[in-house]
């Protein structure tokens, strides 16, 4: 049984003074005390009240009954308590009266009477309850935002602003986003349930200002809508209707507005005070931000895909009967696109030539990359003059040279015709590193083409050079980012001709893929983490007929693979 | 495939095709055996996938060269191909769960496994992204913002590319795509997936779809963390100096040998090239291994490293003496001198003949 | 005399009677080329009377296709004010890169103040000596 104040009272004004120890008789300063003081005897009757109650409960005097004045919850304790000890664990007694909250602190007088001062708790409860929800709601904001800021995917984000908002704002939410066309993209969730999204035809003037949340003007207050007026569409799957209360709060977006927020809570709930509206637009704007944050990213993300599909390397194959593979790696590994460059222009039919063409414009980056696809387009309109690669380097000199700077593209072009079991090839060099060529014997030879670079010069001239390939031999063209490839055990050194002439000599006999992979690798992995220019190769290949060469201790020194 | 003995029978053929280099008779092989009804899952994973795993043996055992070995991947590519494009005829394998993505990570080079998963998961009914080998972190991350699968499958083979793999975990975690993590890099338990927080391992492709149909929870902001927090030993900063002084270690490591080892001054340019790349290996495991802090990642690959090298008739002593050296190097790192330690006495103890080949630089798969 | 890149690259420029003389040491690459460019081109049109550019590449330990880029863009400078270009000094890495390019001939020829061999007349960058 509590037989003395807590020393929680000791600290609400008014009640420092520790009550009188429980004694026969209540000593006379308790009639000072400016907490309500109530002296009860066993049977309820009222024995004294001091002046503070006398404020509280007015009308209480000596001899009414407890009953007559307080609620029952206080009355039901006193019962108890005369009844008997109450148990040491017991909770605190505290309900209302008249408006106002107390804690009940029960203290024994003469003959099982009970003193009870009563300690008015009220603005402690209301700041306490007030402080709750502000950790609360500030936690909420912080989680929402964590959550949307990490991803950039506006279906996702779309997900779990409906989904948050129904776990911590209402019953369930509608998050409606803007119109694509005629439709609306609509996505739903029910507390504890899933998230469903769908996009259709919805009337969206038939939610009251629903139109206006997505024209980005500022929202209905919540208690002009009408929950009877909410067409069905807006109630999802699963809502244990009827709606008894709405609100609907705009996305603020970047500029533009990111759709709005449809807050639904059944009739059996309480509906949405004025501090849960305020709530749900500071929701509504992370949310908002959030929302076009993504949708500005994956604007420019399809933009920038689109742009640069037109500038990416292609995927090669076999054409006319001679295999072409290619690699290509951008100088910043970030970017998908560089200086280096490369197409196979397939001959119309297998007695035409296959065009392939390999180049490195100087520089690096989106810049670089933008001339590429300029002499991409030249070289694509120039195919019907092929026949003669000095022309074809003579038109795209004329068509690059500008002005306005001095940058030249280097390139070679190889024109390839498969005639029986052999490939017949034209090399041109301009100005570029000479294709090297692997042959069924593991020789690797130079081709001894070479030329003036193209762009920056009033003429150029080049010297082309005609080969055989035979089944199992490889043309290998390649730009100076793979030999140039610092790094190596040592740090600091060049992948070199020297090392890809040894790759090469290994890759007699191999599928064009086989032969740049491993070509991509050795330098790649050369270079570890070290920083790098553009690299790319293009391998054309004769299929071999045969099966390969029967190993034979030859795996030794020379068999070797980096990690 | 109902018969285990059928499947091996076709395994034994297609070896001989691809070992032949017959592109043509291996890629009919496998398109016949599609044809007249053999599960394509099966032929997947219990023909195709051993034949690339014998490759990789053969080529440890010196009987093929590597340049081979690209090219039976190069085939094996093909034929996988080929029965993605089978596969891929309208109506036959619908898209009807969901959608994930599939790759490896920067840097590592051995796709085929990852391919293989892809087209499992394919067949299996999702809709699959597959990205490839060596995958930049950053064009994953905006892969996975664009597309929003429900889970991203991250491929690694070789052990060092464990502290890549860690970064792209982290990062995918970080915009709220759970990640499973597979291949031999993360060890033959997973431990190195748990250890580097992916949401979980599979041990192959049926483990990864199994993993994948039960369901993978989003990670939460609170995934949201620096490498450092699921490995406070780094904050040693070992892993760090190693990496940084990798030319330098080497490059002392050689100098070293010559004085210590005197075979090696017979040696020509390239012989010493290849010397100077070991020992960069050596460096390099042994950063991952301080990465991971297991020493079972240094000693795998040293055991391994000393039977290469054995049978190019260099004797395992040199790498001792290698080790020896780096710890002479590495005086004030305590958890260096431990791994080389460990690595020393698994060189030097080593069986004459490991059963089978650890997972190692040299392994393809 | 001014240091671009007191650690890797050097650039020093020396003037006398109608020549001007610049040092190019270390790495003339995508980092450093505009450096070159826009210093020499500083030089060439803030000092009249200059017949002769030589570009001395005795401390060059590498050059990459955009340094040749600087020596294409300075040589179209040198000649707008009648300059002759000389690349004295080559190191055996520019040596391979001007004959793998075919531009060692155009980039010497010389200067004369009436024709110049590109049509750099429009250059953007401008030089008011003409």
């Amino acid at each position: 049984m509590r037989t003395c104040v807590p020393p929680l009272v000791s600290s609400s004004p008014g009640t420092s003074a520790r009550p009188p120890d429980a004694g026969h008789t209540v000593g006379a300063t308790w009639t000072e005390a400016p907490c309500p003081v109530l002296v009860v005897d066993r049977h309820g009757g009222l024995v004294d009240v001091n002046g503070a109650a006398r404020i509280l409960l007015p009308g209480a005097v000596s001899g009414d009954w407890l009953h007559e004045h307080v609620p029952s919850w206080l009355c039901d304790a006193h019962r108890r308590i005369t009844d008997g000890p109450r148990p040491a664990d017991a909770a605190p007694l505290s309900g209302p009266i008249r408006e106002r909250h107390f804690e009940a602190h029960p203290t024994a007088a003469g003959d099982g009477g009970v003193v009870w001062w009563l300690v008015d708790d009220t603005d402690r409860r209301l700041a306490e309850a007030a402080l709750t929800d502000a950790q609360t709601r500030t936690e909420i904001l912080s989680h929402v935002s964590s959550t949307l800021l990490s991803t950039l995917n506006v279906p996702r984000c779309m997900e779990v602003t409906a989904s948050m908002a129904a776990e911590h704002l209402a019953d369930a939410a509608v998050l409606v986003g803007p119109a694509k066309g005629w439709r609306q993209s609509l996505t739903y969730a029910v507390r504890g349930g899933p998230v469903s999204q769908v996009v259709q035809m919805v009337d969206v003037s038939g939610v009251p200002g629903l139109t206006e949340a997505l024209q980005g003007f500022p929202p209905v207050p919540a208690r002009w809508i009408n929950p009877d007026d909410i067409p069905d569409w807006v109630t999802p799957d699963g809502f244990a209707g009827p709606v008894g209360s709405v609100i609907v709060a705009p996305l603020p977006g970047h500029g533009v507005p990111a759709g709005a927020l449809i807050l639904l809570r059944s009739s059996t709930e309480q509906s949405f005070s004025e501090g849960e509206e305020v709530f749900a637009r500071l929701f509504a704007a992370r949310a908002g931000a959030a929302l076009s944050a993504a949708r500005l990213y994956s604007e420019q993300a399809t933009v920038t895909a689109t742009l640069m599909r037109e500038l990416l390397p292609p995927a090669l194959t076999s054409v006319h009967g001679v295999e072409y593979a290619g690699g290509y790696r951008a100088a910043k590994d970030h970017e998908r696109v560089g200086g280096d460059f490369y197409d196979v222009h397939p001959g119309s039919d297998p007695s035409q030539d296959t065009l392939v063409v390999l180049g490195d414009v100087a520089g690096k980056g989106l810049d670089a990359a933008v001339l590429t696809g300029k002499i991409r387009n030249t070289l694509h309109a120039l195919l019907p003059l092929t026949d003669d690669h000095q022309r074809v380097l003579d038109l795209l000199n004329g068509a690059l040279l500008s002005s306005r700077h001095a940058r030249f593209v280097t390139l070679v072009l190889a024109s390839v015709r498969r005639r029986g079991s052999r490939a017949q090839l034209r090399l041109t060099s301009a100005g570029h590193l000479p294709p090297l060529i692997v042959r069924a014997d593991g020789t690797v030879e130079d081709v001894p083409s070479h030329g003036t670079l193209v762009g920056a010069l009033p003429a150029v001239t080049a010297h082309t050079v005609r080969t055989v390939l035979g089944p199992g031999e490889t043309c290998l063209l390649y730009t100076d980012g793979i030999t140039e490839a610092r790094g190596g055990p040592l740090g600091d050194e060049f992948f070199g001709e020297q090392r890809l002439r040894r790759a090469l000599a290994e890759c007699a006999g191999l599928p064009a893929e086989a032969v740049v992979e491993r070509v991509q690798m050795l330098a790649a992995q050369w270079l570890g983490a070290g920083r790098h220019d553009d690299m790319a190769a293009v391998a054309i290949s004769v299929p071999r007929s045969g099966p390969l060469t029967v190993l034979n201790g030859r795996a030794g020194v020379s068999n070797r693979r980096s990690t | 495939m109902r018969h285990p003995t059928a499947a091996a029978e076709l395994a034994d053929r297609l070896w001989q095709a691809v070992a032949g280099g017959d592109e043509y008779a291996a890629v009919d092989l496998l398109r016949k055996a599609a044809v007249d009804g053999a599960d394509e899952e099966a032929l997947l994973l219990e023909v195709i996938a051993p034949v690339q795993r014998k490759a990789g043996d053969e080529w440890a055992a010196g009987r093929i060269t590597v340049a081979q070995e690209h090219a039976t991947t190069a085939i094996n590519e093909r034929v996988v191909a080929t029965l993605a494009h089978r596969a891929a005829a309208p109506g036959r394998h619908p898209a009807r769960r969901g959608r994930v993505t599939v790759g490896c990570v920067d840097g590592e080079w051995h796709a085929f496994p990852a391919r293989l998963v892809a087209e499992v998961l394919r067949l299996r009914g999702w809709q699959v992204d597959y990205l490839g080998a060596r995958m930049p972190t950053a064009h994953l991350v905006a892969h996975l913002h664009l597309t929003n699968p429900d889970a991203v499958l991250l491929s690694a083979s070789v052990a060092t590319r464990l502290p890549t793999a860690h970064a792209a975990v982290t990062a995918c975690q970080a915009i709220g795509v759970p990640v499973l993590a597979g291949g031999r890099a993360f060890g033959t338990d997973g431990r190195h997936a748990r250890a580097l927080g992916a949401d979980r391992w599979a041990a192959d492709a049926r483990g990864a779809a199994a993993v994948l149909e039960a369901g993978l929870a989003r990670p939460g902001p609170a995934a949201i963390r620096q490498v450092a927090d699921d490995l406070p030993h780094l904050a040693d900063q070992e892993y760090t100096m190693v990496v940084q002084s990798r030319a330098m270690l080497v490059k002392q490591t050689l100098v070293d040998l010559e004085t210590r080892f005197p075979a090696m001054r017979g040696y020509d340019d390239a012989q010493r090239e290849h010397a100077a790349q070991d020992i960069a290996h050596i460096v390099d495991f042994l950063a991952t291994a301080l990465y991971v802090d297991d020493p079972e990642v240094f000693t795998a690959f040293l055991t391994w490293t000393a039977r290469i090298l054995e049978a190019r008739h260099v004797p395992a002593r040199s790498v001792a003496l290698g080790l020896d050296i780096l710890a002479e190097q590495l005086r004030e790192f305590p958890r260096a001198l431990v791994l080389l330690r460990e690595g020393r006495t698994a060189v030097v103890d080593r069986p004459t003949r490991p059963t089978r080949p650890v997972p190692g630089p040299h392994l393809p798969v | 005399m001014t240091n671009l890149h007191p650690t890797e690259f050097t650039v020093t420029v020396y003037r006398t009677a109608g020549t001007l003389t610049v040092r190019v040491a270390g790495e003339l690459d995508y980092d450093t080329s505009d450096g070159l460019t826009d210093m020499v081109t500083r030089h060439l049109t803030a000092e009249a009377g200059l017949s002769d550019l030589r570009l001395d590449f005795r401390g060059l330990t590498w050059i990459d296709s955009t340094g040749l880029t600087a020596l294409l863009t300075l040589h179209r400078r040198a000649a707008a004010v009648g300059a002759t270009l000389h690349l004295d000094h080559r190191p055996d890495v520019l040596e391979r890169m001007l004959r793998l390019t075919n531009v060692l001939e155009h980039l010497t020829a010389p200067a004369s103040r009436a024709g110049t061999p590109d049509r750099q007349e429009g250059d953007a960058t401008g030089t008011s000596v003409h």
